[in-house]
């Protein structure tokens, strides 16, 4: 086994923050979209939280997008120029999942300081960061104060497609939280990946593991 | 001629013969003295000549002296009939100057039967008898008639006048044709009283034209229309208590005057009374446009006869100052509009008028007073409401979450007026200015489309039309939109409205799919009188992907939510939520297969 240093202090820090903010934001969001099913707290304390929560999820996600810009690290989430490469890796990873990993085969993946995702997770988390949180946050700010950014709410083709926007993401985002926390589960050991979100270091087979 | 003076009636009712003038006897016994011896000298002096002088004059003033003869005669035997005359009527007034002749009719109504001599002697038929008009009366025989009232008598006792003034000469006078070819026409007397009759000539000149008219219209009078009875009885008290009290009555009715009295015809009261309100125009110019462009005078030109003019409000001759309008009790609007003054009366406006507070708004505050239409509560709440509520958004934004959009989309009345049933408006709006397209503009949008739209659904209109007068907008380049509005399904409880501390506040009371708020969505439709019509829609459009784009700018969190999503969302969590069930179940069912394939490696590994 040997241990790489696989999260930098201040991923780890935007990981959380975000994660809390993530769970706080789904909550909330529940509590003000589907009052008729559930009701826990009021309209107003769940828009104010959700509100708070929302501004912390942007000032997290600027400062997050700024260091792996500056730092280079967001090379990670770019997949390789090779489409072919890329495809192939996709499948080979998928393949992983739906079959390799019953049968007991290895993660063809080995996770690396500079390149911690495998294909799959480097098309699906360049997805989120770089196009589904940046649109949900655009969104919640419009929804935020929709008088003062009415002209956008408007070339956005209204209220009613900025919320609907907003709301699919927010489901979106919600299942794939399931998803999320189950493959954080595939390290090594159940709880490695999680451990390592914590410490920033994880501990690897001789010939790595990753999800 | 007969004639009454002051000294004619003496006490025991006979009359004396006043041709013995009291004067002349008077200057007869001042001539004497000097004057008597002159004459005496004259005759002594001038006998010769004067003998065959007078002779002379004598022949030649003898035809002159004839004639005076015959005219003394002649004035001699006028005067044996003044006397006969006088007679008859010192017989008549030996009862009729007395105060106290009374006459009691049928129905216990009296009246003094007592004539005052002077009034009767200085009224234009001063130079008839007592039996000239009471024909069945002589120094002979006075019938005693009873009469049901006072009424009956002055009905028949006028009969008398037509024995001089045919109907034909009365007729000529469109006055006198109206009153008198009535079947309910007043007695002559009415208008013209009885024994004091003046003549017309002499102070028509002078009275002024109301003075005038009042001769008449300030008696008992009405007229029939088709039916209906029109009184025509002008209180003169209260017309100069009005503030048009110091003007003339041609000033309004400018077709009448001490000459001229039209005849002129209606079909009923109403007609007349429309009719007649134009003539407030003449001095109120600037009102009477104003009620021009009101819905009330459009519900006039669509056939609404009920709908108010000046006089409705107003009134007729008792035109009050201003003021009195803003009342309570003398709010006008409340004749038609029962209902609604009802629920303004219990309202927070209503409650603090009546308590005194001179600032709490009526009827024309919000409505206006002339050019009156809907208040727009339920389109523009910040034109109504605002206009005195000058803080009211800074006030809501202190606690309300976007409280801009909430006053833009929310009538103020749907949250303080907390009781009352609501519905979505919509309506279709310039997207420029906002303001709404009328029913014209409409109709030219949609074409065909238009009837489609207004023609009676089972459930309303429902997505697909909505999504048909989206795109026809879209395909005329209209730049027009749906716009969608919370108001009040009532508009007569829109005055309702509550104090602030019952207003709704409490955000879960919209923003919850079961709110009460949303139940009922209609199309509103402007009229060109400025009131809406309004077509029943469907309430499933609120929340249908279809009118995703129609009526994009209408949507409350959580309560107009669309039902593709709530089920997108429920197959979206389960299928998140399926990935890490139904992998963890494979790799628990794979186990067996890991276990021989790690069993197989470390039997490979030990054989080495």
């Amino acid at each position: 086994m040997k241990r790489i240093y696989l999260h930098p202090m201040l991923v780890r820090v935007c990981h959380w923050i975000n994660a809390f903010s993530f769970l706080v934001l789904i909550l909330t969001g529940i509590q003000i979209r589907y009052r008729d099913v559930i009701q826990v707290t009021s309209f107003r304390t769940a828009v104010d939280i959700h509100n708070i929560f929302g501004f912390v999820l942007l000032f997290n996600f600027i400062i997050w997008i700024i260091y792996y810009v500056v730092s280079g690290k967001f090379r990670t989430y770019i997949p390789p120029f090779s489409f072919k490469g890329f495809i192939a890796g996709c499948i080979r990873q998928a393949r992983y999942y739906g079959y390799g990993i019953f049968m007991g085969e290895e993660n063809p993946h080995h996770s690396t300081p500079d390149s911690k995702f495998n294909p799959m997770q480097q098309i699906a988390y360049l997805n989120i960061m770089a196009l589904f949180i940046p649109v949900q946050i655009v969104t919640g700010i419009l929804l935020w104060d929709v008088k003062g950014f009415a002209y956008w709410i408007g070339l956005a083709g209204g209220i009613k497609v900025v919320d609907s926007v907003h709301v699919l993401l927010y489901l979106f985002f919600t299942s794939f939280l399931f998803v999320h926390v189950y493959l954080a589960t595939l390290g090594h050991t159940a709880g490695e990946h999680i451990k390592a979100m914590f410490t920033g270091y994880e501990e690897v087979p001789e010939h790595g593991h990753s999800h | 001629m007969f004639r009454f003076n002051d000294e004619v009636v003496v006490a025991d009712g006979m009359c004396q013969d006043l041709s013995v003038d009291k004067g002349s006897k008077a200057e007869s016994k001042a001539l004497g003295g000097d004057r008597l011896s002159t004459f005496q000298k004259i005759r002594t002096a001038g006998i010769f000549v004067l003998g065959p002088l007078s002779g002379l004059l004598f022949i030649c003033l003898l035809p002159l002296m004839s004639l005076l003869i015959v005219v003394t005669l002649l004035s001699k035997m006028a005067s044996a009939s003044d006397v006969m005359q006088s007679e008859e009527a010192a017989m008549c007034m030996g009862c009729h100057a007395n105060q106290d002749v009374v006459k009691t009719f049928g129905n216990k109504e009296k009246l003094s039967v007592r004539i005052s001599e002077r009034h009767f002697k200085d009224s234009v038929h001063g130079f008839l008898t007592c039996t000239s008009c009471h024909s069945t009366v002589s120094m002979d025989n006075h019938p005693s008639a009873n009469y049901a009232s006072r009424r009956a008598f002055a009905v028949q006792i006028s009969t008398a006048c037509k024995g001089c003034h045919t109907d034909e000469q009365l007729m000529a006078k469109p006055m006198h044709r109206a009153a008198i070819s009535r079947s309910n026409a007043p007695p002559c007397s009415d208008c013209h009283g009885s024994h004091s009759i003046r003549k017309s000539a002499g102070w028509k000149e002078v009275a002024s034209t109301s003075q005038y008219c009042l001769t008449c219209h300030k008696k008992d009078l009405s007229l029939s229309v088709n039916g209906e009875t029109l009184s025509l009885t002008i209180d003169e008290k209260t017309l100069r208590g009005s503030v048009h009290g110091s003007h003339e009555c041609s000033n309004c009715h400018s077709e009448y005057s001490k000459t001229a009295h039209p005849l002129r015809e209606f079909k009923n009261k109403r007609e007349l009374s429309i009719a007649f309100s134009g003539v407030c125009k003449g001095c109120h110019t600037d009102k009477y446009q104003q009620h021009q462009g009101s819905i009330h005078t459009s519900l006039l030109t669509q056939g609404n006869r009920k709908a108010p003019v000046c006089t409705d409000c107003h009134g007729a001759h008792a035109v009050g100052p201003k003021l009195l309008a803003e009342t309570l009790s003398g709010t006008p609007c409340r004749k038609c509009h029962e209902s609604t003054f009802e629920a303004y009366k219990n309202s927070v406006h209503g409650q603090a008028k009546m308590s005194g507070n001179s600032q709490a708004p009526i009827c024309s505050s919000c409505h206006s007073a002339h050019q009156v239409g809907p208040a727009l509560a339920s389109r523009s709440p910040k034109a109504t409401c605002f206009g005195c509520h000058e803080d009211a958004a800074a006030l809501h934004k202190e606690w309300l979450p976007n409280a801009d959009l909430h006053l833009d989309a929310i009538a103020c009345t749907a949250c303080h007026v907390p009781e009352a049933e609501h519905t979505v408006y919509l309506r279709v709006t310039d997207n420029r200015s906002g303001a709404s397209i009328n029913k014209a503009t409409l109709k030219e949008y949609l074409g065909p489309g238009y009837d489609d739209l207004t023609s009676a659904k089972e459930n309303g209109l429902d997505e697909k039309h909505l999504w048909d007068v989206y795109q026809q907008l879209g395909d005329k380049n209209s730049a027009a939109g749906l716009t969608g509005t919370l108001g009040l399904q009532d508009c007569n409880k829109s005055h309702n409205l509550a104090s602030k501390k019952w207003a709704v506040k409490q955000c879960d009371s919209c923003h919850d799919a079961n709110s009460k708020f949303f139940k009922t969505v209609a199309m509103a439709i402007i009229a060109p009188d400025g009131h809406e019509e309004h077509y029943a829609v469907n309430r499933a459009v609120l929340g249908s992907v279809i009118t995703l784009l129609p009526i994009n700018q209408f949507y409350a969190i959580g309560s107009t939510r669309l039902r593709f999503l709530d089920i997108l969302g429920v197959l979206m969590v389960f299928g998140g939520m399926s990935v890490p069930i139904v992998h963890l179940t494979l790799r628990f069912l794979t186990i067996p297969i890991r276990e021989a394939k790690r069993l197989n490696k470390l039997r490979k590994e030990g054989r080495r």
